[in-house]
């Protein structure tokens, strides 16, 4: 009787510790998934950080190259009193405002995308109208206004 | 969708063919507004008119000297006398009929590749281009013979297939590789892309207006034709851009089960309203409407299907303007044929 107390006891034991074994397995995969979603979340984060400052440092950068452009050009035209330039700086007026009205504060603007294009759009507009050709190089390597 | 149960073997007859192209392909062809030539143009960079003869049409002039590479469409100016050819060399050439034949009076630069299409506007006022680079540019025409780009329009995620103005106002239909087609009109000095016509399952490459300017009928690599209306009540041309109901494009007939490959063209004759369209089954097939249906829910049957019309794929299909029933299609194998289509006695 006592023998066999003792014999279920260690049984138990036993199951115990190979549960413990057993388990390791599924507890250390918890525990590791867990780890490991929160160093993604935190690496996600970051990596969406660099790549969205990347994506709008760009378009920052394109949408300054047009705005420096127009303004330039504005300014050019307006020193000269020709009734022929009178389109060109209509066209110019439109594209510093939609330059302007571009809500650069906010990337979820549903937008976005489309009043880029439109913007882009203007810009061809206005080089063609200056007889410009909007792929003019600054440096000697790349084209500037591959954004 | 019901077909005819007769068919006229001689609805469509041959009455000419030119090996108008040799060795390369013949991309479109374009009547001058009195229907009296006929421009065509091609991989061989060239663009050449046609004139009658007798019974036959003979080449009046070769304008060789414009593009670099393939020219894929061309386009005459409501007055006859200017011709706009649009070349995958990114350029457009705008010809001059003087009496020694045409010169290139201007080139127009700004898309960044290929040019697909080129149209002008029923005023002549205006020129609309469409390239593989996703956009739509409206270049002004004034008195000098001076073009002005009055819009670049960015409205299609893919490449432009084709551009066509409507017959009496100005409002601008463009095909694309995206599926849809768009519409566009000036508001407030500026050009929009008002309407995006949703429906085809794939690349849209050819469209054309009915003479009223209510219908619109555009071709697809899905194999079939939709007709699309406004449903704009009042009369025609009283000015899209100042209604101030939105006037709505909605599609009313889908012709399916005709076409077994692609169809690259659609041409809707301004005299008789028989719809014609080039495949890529090398077949030229034409469609009336009959006449008891419904405007709103129209049928059309067809009434004329020359199959192997060409040896190779039919890239265009145009009526003459001014001879009801004449037709004329090109092929990639670089002939230009002109055809004669009588209306069966059944419909």
């Amino acid at each position: 009787m006592h023998r066999a107390a003792c014999a279920m006891a260690a049984a138990d034991s036993k199951t115990d510790l190979f549960d413990g074994i057993l388990m390791a397995e599924e507890r250390f995969h918890g525990e590791g998934y867990q780890d490991g979603y929160a160093e993604g979340n935190r690496i996600g984060v970051t990596e969406g950080r660099i790549y969205g400052s990347l994506h709008g440092a760009r378009i920052g950068s394109e949408i300054g190259c047009y705005l420096g452009f127009a303004l330039t050009w504005q300014c050019l035209l307006h020193k000269c009193t020709n009734e022929k330039h009178s389109k060109k700086l209509k066209a110019l007026e439109s594209l510093i405002g939609m330059i302007q009205k571009f809500p650069y504060e906010d990337p979820t603007y549903d937008k976005l995308q489309e009043d880029l294009e439109k913007i882009r759009g203007k810009f061809k507009q206005v080089s063609s109208m200056l007889n410009i050709q909007p792929d003019f190089r600054i440096g000697l390597e790349r084209s500037v206004l591959t954004f | 969708m019901a077909r005819p149960s007769i068919k006229d073997p001689l609805a469509l007859t041959l009455s000419c063919r030119l090996a108008a192209h040799p060795d390369s392909r013949c991309w479109f062809v374009a009547w001058s507004p009195s229907g009296a030539l006929l421009a065509s143009c091609g991989g061989d960079r060239s663009v050449r008119v046609w004139g009658r003869q007798g019974e036959n049409w003979v080449c009046q002039a070769v304008l060789g000297e414009g593009h670099q590479r393939t020219v894929r469409k061309v386009a005459w100016s409501l007055c006859g006398s200017y011709l706009a050819s649009a070349s995958f060399d990114a350029t457009t050439c705008i010809w001059k009929k003087t009496p020694d034949g045409f010169e290139c009076v201007t080139t127009l630069e700004g898309h960044e590749n290929e040019v697909k299409s080129v149209a002008w506007s029923p005023s002549g006022s205006l020129l609309a281009t469409c390239s593989r680079d996703k956009s739509v540019w409206i270049w002004e025409v004034d008195e000098e013979d001076e073009y002005e780009c009055v819009s670049v329009l960015n409205s299609h995620t893919q490449d432009v297939k084709h551009v066509v103005w409507h017959p009496s106002q100005e409002l601008l239909a463009s095909a694309s590789y995206d599926d849809t087609v768009k519409l566009y009109r000036e508001e407030e000095d500026d050009w929009v892309c008002f309407t995006t016509l949703e429906g085809h399952e794939s690349t849209v490459w050819g469209l054309a207006f009915d003479g009223a300017g209510r219908r619109l009928a555009s071709c697809s690599d899905d194999r079939t034709v939709r007709i699309w209306s406004s449903d704009e009540q009042g009369e025609p041309g009283t000015g899209v851009a100042c209604s101030s109901t939105e006037p709505s494009w909605k599609c009313i007939c889908t012709l399916s089960g005709y076409h077994t490959r692609t169809i690259y063209d659609v041409a809707w004759c301004r005299l008789t309203g028989a719809v014609a369209t080039a495949c890529g089954d090398d077949a030229i097939r034409v469609f009336e409407e009959e006449p008891l249906a419904e405007p709103q829910h129209p049928t059309f049957a067809l009434t004329a299907h020359m199959s192997r019309a060409h040896a190779q794929d039919v890239n265009c299909v145009a009526w003459n303007p001014a001879e009801p029933g004449l037709l004329a299609s090109c092929s990639d194998d670089g002939e230009v044929a002109f055809w004669r289509y009588q209306r069966p006695e059944c419909c």
